[in-house]
């Protein structure tokens, strides 16, 4: 790893500040070159992204009853 | 109608405006309490206390901001305050940045993130993790990478300047990653 330019701590600290952004600062070719060559940083890469992903999907629906006893409890009516 | 035409019959004093105005967020606002709350009576005591701060105070409501940037100002409020209810509550030290990146073994994870809508067992990974999580990097992790708001946006609701927001954000994702790396990279 110490042949490369850009040292993985580097691109792994990029990730994590630029996560769900596009890669389009001037190092963003540095960062992406780095990353098709060491696997180490692309399983970073798609771990943050993934951990990202599951949060976004994890979703709850309001129950119907919470819904009725929010009316109730704000004295508004449904009807 | 409009959300305008709603937000100014709401403030004039109108029942049904604000009853719509609730039934068009009150999703949204569920879903983030129980995101930020893991626990779905925690979050339906929140959004019941958001939605009345919402009515107490819609005629403060200037429009210079999103109604909807409004609404998470007042729920992430109200997200702090059931933590602070709860200070005995163990939450991870995220003070040393250096100590949240180990470039030295990073294991590939198998599982999708689809997989979360099916796998209760995934969920409760998840909801493991982020507990772990101090409220105040839970909820700019929320409202940042979630909600989909933007850095600027966010550091208005929660009174942060975009660097700090950015400094939260990043040890938030290295934690989060971590916690979840524990369980997931045999999977």
């Amino acid at each position: 790893m110490s042949k490369k330019k850009i040292s993985c701590k580097e691109v792994m600290d990029y990730i994590c500040d630029h996560a769900g952004e596009s890669f389009d600062s001037p190092k963003c070719r540095e960062i992406k070159e780095h990353l098709n060559e060491c696997e180490n940083c692309k399983h970073f890469f798609e771990s943050v992204d993934k951990t990202i992903s599951f949060y976004k999907i994890y979703n709850v629906q309001i129950p119907d009853e919470a819904h009725k006893r929010l009316l109730s409890y704000l004295g508004l009516n449904d009807e | 109608m409009t959300e305008t035409e709603l937000i100014k019959k709401a403030q004039e004093g109108d029942r049904k405006a604000l009853t719509e105005l609730v039934k068009r967020y009150e999703q949204t606002i569920y879903n983030f309490s129980f995101k930020v709350c893991r626990d779905r009576e925690k979050a339906e005591h929140t959004m019941q206390e958001t939605f009345m701060s919402m009515v107490k105070s819609i005629k403060q409501f200037s429009g210079r901001s999103k109604f909807s940037t409004w609404l998470y100002t007042i729920v992430s409020n109200h997200c702090l305050m059931m933590a602070r209810a709860q200070k005995n509550k163990y939450h991870a030290s995220l003070d040393d940045e250096n100590s949240l990146i180990d470039e030295s073994h990073i294991a590939d994870w198998k599982v999708t993130p689809e997989k979360v809508t099916e796998n209760n067992e995934l969920k409760k990974i998840l909801d493991e993790a982020i507990e772990k999580l101090p409220y105040d990097y839970r909820i700019v992790f929320i409202l940042r990478d979630v909600e989909g708001l933007s850095t600027a946006e966010t550091g208005k609701i929660v009174g942060l300047s975009v660097p700090a927001v950015k400094s939260r954000l990043h040890r938030a994702r290295a934690f989060l990653r971590n916690e979840l790396d524990k369980k997931l990279r045999n999977e």
